[in-house]
């Protein structure tokens, strides 16, 4: 990118130790949501943290970039501990957070002054900020839209916005929590590709959320369950245990269930299928096979 | 066919008409909801979904082109009681927390009975009642705050504070989005158990085609304010070129059957649930 | 209330991105020019000055090249205040400062004087130019622009421990959720209506509409403050900490048509004093 883009280390991007973390909600009255929560997440990997709703999971995204400080435990960004005040500023631009509701996030009425608050925060010289502005935009997409007004976009395009304004900021880290929840499939795919897409272009992916088909493209998955990890492993290997997701709350996606289903009838040529695209494939294949 | 409780014909309607903000909303909307059955109403963001559905329960009337009939009731009449008509059609909105506003759980799903001028134990049986069908156990919930429930918890207490008026149709305006696998298969549950074991009817608003094509019976498609397709589940449900011009997607399943048709393996029936799909994939590999 | 469709239109405060000789100038210009401007507005108190600034605001707004019809529309929806206002005063108020002047009618406590009759309209011109004046800054302006303006201008503040870029900053965000609170209230109205709240019974009708706003209440605080509360996290996700060390993608430079624009709102006011003082009606 430009001067301005902090240099990268290799090793691990995020690591906690005995992670806990419980609400204060008044004296003496805690509501806990984590527990003892060790974990790694490698630079450029993609990451997908799975639960139902009260598992944790936001609460476990946010102690990623010091919005919340573990109770016990701790957490470190690129050797960095969240506890302490002097590197928070460089743990958050270093692993960016885009939430929910687009609506919440979005501060202003003019698209690129939008995009250009995160780097602002940061003391980006202004003759680089317009270079930030323009790439991010155009990485997600949205290039050319920059003098229209957030509110005339459709829920997919506010979604990618504020992508572009965690981008914006070079981070080496993308957190997603929950951001697709609230689109429509047509959106919630072009926000999908373009992780891909971010992804392949060597940015660190940490993907929360319930949906289970989105955690198909993703390296690693962790699942929570009442604020600990219950299940940990590739896609494949999760979504291998059906009935131990369903016990959390959790399902497999359709193609994945069908497969399944048909593995378990006696079809074994099916097994460990998980996206429609490879079910189709092992469906050809299988039919070829007889006559 | 089974008894018509709403019957809209080529509706349309502009929010704000004749002045600079004019919206045409609807141009030429149908829409049947029958007793005893659930049947959604699907179409791309801004297709005039939940417009359509204010008329089901009078928040809107007809005043331009259509006709609206609910419950025997033509809605463009002067004097259509519409206290009566909202106690027989129950709508939910997609955002629990714009339905909430009394400051307990239990005072919430109270406010319809309390308004319908029901005696004191009758409304508590209606309330007790209302919150076990959604999950929310009746002695620990009625004295939580509303504002201070979890988002899941929220959406249940809108839902029961609309079952508790026992409506006859129950029209849901995507109010499943956002909740997870679980909490979505429990309402799913729930809305068979009313169709079943009451005869509620029940209308689901809904852009997930997934959804859709495990829970309706009929469907009905909206586009750009007109209906451009009607029917059974799995007949509306296989057009893909009809969908896709509508701005919709297939369900999962559906596009499997059609990568499949295009590879040349044509399945048996109209698959569009996963265990649909199990079954008819099933039969063919077996062969 | 069921058409309460209009709620999630205000369009105070929505930024009309055409380009203009007012939009290009620097926004501290425009504060301190519609400063000078409003002053002369409150200055005005009598009918040939108060129409001078009403003309002089069109001419702003003719310069700034936006749709009349917005200005229009902005003027129209504080007609119904005005109106009270202007036949109240115009009642009651014949009496103390304005009883001077000719007395027109006079009927139990009913008193109209031409005095009262000159405050009326000149009310009424000074409300118009005021609503005008203000959409006309928020829709020349972008909220990011206007922001960094109004903290330079109260950065010389900030030695006295004014958080000049917060303040701005709030009031940024402020304009820019007023469609979506619109949008919620709207959806609110709905969904207690589909629920029988605030059924209007005949005559009763205000007491209901009341009891309705009370019922609104709730709600939209809770709204408003979940809203504020996921904003604030996101801001600091995103590296925020005040003013402090920000730097911006705009950059405020004076240019000839500052002084311009600066010279305008300057003759303006004085000829409003000057009028006024004129001794002219």
């Amino acid at each position: 990118m430009d001067d301005t883009t902090p240099q990268r280390s290799a090793g691990d991007l995020i690591r906690t130790a005995h992670l806990s973390y419980h609400y204060d909600v008044g004296p003496g009255d805690a509501i806990p949501a984590l527990h003892d929560v060790s974990l790694t997440v490698r630079r450029g990997e993609y990451l997908a943290i799975v639960g139902q709703n009260g598992s944790g999971k936001s609460t476990l995204a946010r102690t990623l970039n010091g919005l919340l400080t573990p109770t016990e435990g701790d957490v470190w960004v690129d050797g960095a501990n969240t506890r302490d005040p002097a590197a928070i500023l460089n743990i958050r631009a270093t692993v960016g957070m885009v939430f929910q509701n687009p609506d919440n996030q979005i501060i202003s009425t003019v698209v690129e002054e939008e995009v250009a608050f995160g780097p602002e925060n940061l003391g980006v010289p202004q003759e680089a900020l317009r270079m930030r502005v323009d790439h991010a935009l155009r990485d997600v997409g949205l290039a050319g839209f920059g003098r229209r007004d957030p509110h005339t976009l459709s829920a997919g395009q506010k979604a990618r916005l504020a992508i572009a304004g965690v981008l914006a900021m070079a981070p080496d880290c993308l957190v997603l929590d929950e951001s697709t929840a609230l689109l429509d499939p047509l959106a919630r795919r072009d926000v999908l590709r373009l992780l891909g897409e971010l992804h392949a272009g060597g940015l660190t992916i940490i993907a929360i959320t319930h949906l289970m088909d989105e955690i198909i493209p993703a390296e690693r998955v962790i699942v929570l369950d009442a604020g600990r990890i219950a299940l940990e492993g590739t896609p494949r290997e999760v979504l291998g245990r059906p009935e131990a997701l369903e016990a959390l709350g959790l399902a497999l996606p359709p193609a994945a269930a069908i497969a399944r289903g048909l593995a378990a009838r006696g079809l074994g040529a099916l097994a460990g299928v998980l996206t429609p695209g490879e079910l189709v494939r092992a469906v050809v294949a299988a039919a070829g096979v007889r006559p | 066919m089974s008894e018509a409780l709403v019957t809209i014909r080529h509706l349309s309607h502009t929010y704000l008409a004749g002045t600079l903000l004019a919206e045409e909303a609807l141009c030429d909307a149908s829409l049947d909801v029958a007793r005893g059955e659930i049947a959604a109403l699907i179409g791309a963001g801004g297709a005039g979904k939940s417009t359509l559905a204010h008329f089901l329960n009078g928040l809107l009337r007809p005043v331009e082109r259509g006709r609206v009939v609910a419950f025997g009731q033509d809605l463009a009449v002067h004097n259509v009681d519409l206290a009566a008509l909202r106690r027989r059609v129950g709508l939910v909105f997609q955002y629990p927390h714009q339905q909430l506003f009394e400051r307990f759980v239990g005072d919430d799903v109270a406010y319809g009975p309390c308004q319908l001028g029901l005696p004191r134990d009758e409304v508590r049986e209606r309330v007790r009642v209302a919150m076990e069908q959604v999950g929310l156990p009746f002695e620990a919930f009625k004295d939580r705050q509303t504002f201070a429930l979890s988002g899941g918890e929220q959406r249940r207490a809108a839902l029961a504070g609309v079952l508790a008026l026992r409506p006859e149709l129950l029209v849901l305006d995507e109010a499943t989005t956002g909740l997870d696998p679980r909490g979505r298969r429990e309402v799913h549950d729930l809305l068979r158990r009313l169709r079943d074991d009451e005869g509620v009817s029940v209308l689901v608003i809904s852009n997930d085609m997934d959804e859709v094509a495990e829970l309706a019976e009929r469907v009905t498609v909206l586009f750009e304010g007109r209906t451009v397709l009607a029917g059974e589940v799995h007949e509306v449900l296989s057009q893909h070129e009809a969908l896709a011009e509508a701005g919709l997607g297939l369900p999962t399943v559906g596009e499997v059957v059609r990568a499949l048709a295009d590879a040349g393996i044509t399945l048996p029936g109209r698959p569009i649930t996963a265990r649909e799909a199990e079954e008819a994939l099933w039969q063919t590999l077996r062969s | 209330m069921a058409n309460a469709a209009f709620l999630r239109h205000v369009a105070i405060g929505r930024y009309i991105p055409t380009d203009s000789l007012v939009h290009r100038l620097d926004p501290r210009t425009k504060l301190l020019a519609l400063a000078l401007l409003v002053a002369a507005a409150v200055v005005a108190a009598d009918y040939i000055n108060s129409v001078f600034v009403l003309f002089a605001t069109v001419v702003v707004v003719v310069l700034a090249r936006l749709p009349a019809g917005q200005a229009v529309a902005a003027v129209r929806s504080v007609l119904p205040l005005v109106a009270i206002l202007a036949v109240l005063q115009l009642l009651v108020g014949g009496r103390g400062a304005t009883a001077g002047g000719t007395q027109l009618l006079s009927w139990g406590f009913i008193r109209v004087t031409s005095s009262s009759v000159q405050l009326v309209i000149v009310l009424t011109l000074r409300l118009i130019s005021l609503v005008i004046l203000a959409g006309l800054l928020t829709s020349t302006t972008t909220p990011g622009a206007l922001t960094m303006g109004v903290e330079r201008l109260l950065r010389p503040f900030g030695a006295l421990g004014l958080p000049s870029h917060e303040i701005a900053l709030m009031g940024a965000i402020a304009l820019r959720f007023l469609p979506i609170l619109g949008e919620q209230m709207e959806a609110i109205v709905l969904a207690q209506d589909a629920r029988g709240v605030g059924q209007p019974a005949g005559r009763w009708r205000v007491l209901a509409n009341a009891q309705r706003m009370a019922a609104l209440v709730v709600p939209l605080f809770a709204d408003v403050y979940r809203r504020a509360e996921e904003m604030a996290m996101a801001m600091l996700a995103r590296c925020y900490r005040g003013g402090r060390g920000r730097t911006s993608l705009y950059e405020l430079r004076y240019r000839p048509a500052d002084a311009g624009a600066f010279a305008f709102a300057l003759l303006v006011l004085g000829g409003a004093i000057v009028l006024g003082t004129a001794g002219v009606p």
